[in-house]
């Protein structure tokens, strides 16, 4: 590849330059990338715990359910489930993680209470209204998991794609403008071992 | 947003029990293919959740495209815990640091 360089003096100068600059740059997005993958194993020990918190209450949200619909019958859980009037809603906002944006979800009406679910207090039975109540429960973990799964999930491209730039800088980028700034020197001093061999003769005549 | 819920009608009927009416129920795993595949250019919902069973069913392209996307988030639940976020953690980094 050093072919392509012409063996100038400016040319020397401007390469060192530009080499010391990317070298700047390698420096600091090896910070980004520690600094990121130190956020990256934080949040991942909480999402760990969160997706098996997740599990769990499914389990017994499940099974909650599974008693509401063998004692009451399934056609008065399905007729609870059909009059709950307040609807679950999700607000996602953004923030900001080393210059990463990731989403920050907030949720609202997770928890429906017994009496505003539309069904009264005496048309429903303790069961249904447990059913509910772990299901309310689930859809906040599932609010929770679902930001820290979307964090992750950015956090992990981020973390590819810098570790990708500072590979290509270590491993190419630098090692390609050392070996063309060595080309020049070498070039350099030759040229002048040749001129002064060019002035002995000239004088020797 | 809103909150999705894509699964059987055993699967959806406590989400619809807690309030949530962004229901499709259907037992058959192509038409969940084509519910899924709307509802990741829905604007409107922020949360899809998916019975971890039924994702594993799916073809693998649409399954990576559910793992990948970010708005909406696509979370799989169920009794057994799903892999596709350890999946790409040991993809990215190199390492399996799930444990």
């Amino acid at each position: 590849m050093a072919l392509d360089i012409k063996p100038t003096r400016s040319e020397l100068i401007n390469l060192k330059r530009r080499i010391k600059q990317t070298q700047n740059g390698y420096k600091l997005l090896k910070m980004k990338r520690d600094g990121l993958f130190h956020e990256f194993r934080t949040l991942l020990s909480e999402m760990i715990s969160a997706k098996q918190e997740l599990t769990g209450t499914y389990k017994l949200a499940l099974q909650r359910i599974n008693l509401a619909s063998a004692v009451e019958g399934g056609l008065a859980v399905k007729s609870a489930a059909l009059a709950s009037s307040t609807h679950p809603e999700v607000d996602v906002k953004r923030r900001n993680i080393m210059g990463v944006v990731v989403p920050s979800v907030e949720g609202t009406n997770l928890r429906v209470d017994m009496e505003k679910r539309g069904i009264g207090l005496i048309g429903s039975s303790p069961y249904i209204d447990e059913a509910a109540d772990s299901y309310g429960k689930l859809i906040e973990k599932v609010v929770n998991a679902a930001e820290m799964e979307a964090t992750l999930k950015r956090l992990l491209a981020e973390i590819e794609s810098t570790k990708r730039r500072v590979n290509a800088l270590e491993f190419k980028v630098i090692p390609e403008m050392e070996e063309a700034r060595d080309f020049i020197q070498l070039r350099l001093e030759e040229m002048e071992r040749e001129e002064t061999f060019r002035l002995k003769r000239f004088k020797n005549k | 947003m809103e909150i999705a819920v894509v699964g059987t009608s055993d699967f959806t009927l406590g989400f619809q029990l807690a309030g949530i009416n962004r229901l499709y129920n259907s037992d058959d795993i192509e038409e969940s293919a084509e519910h899924l595949k709307d509802l990741l250019n829905d604007k409107s919902v922020g949360i899809v959740v998916v019975n971890s069973e039924l994702l594993t069913k799916l073809p693998e392209r649409l399954r990576l495209r559910l793992s990948n996307s970010i708005t909406p988030t696509v979370l799989g639940i169920g009794t057994e815990e799903d892999n596709t976020l350890r999946e790409s953690i040991r993809k990215a980094i190199g390492v399996d640091l799930w444990k």
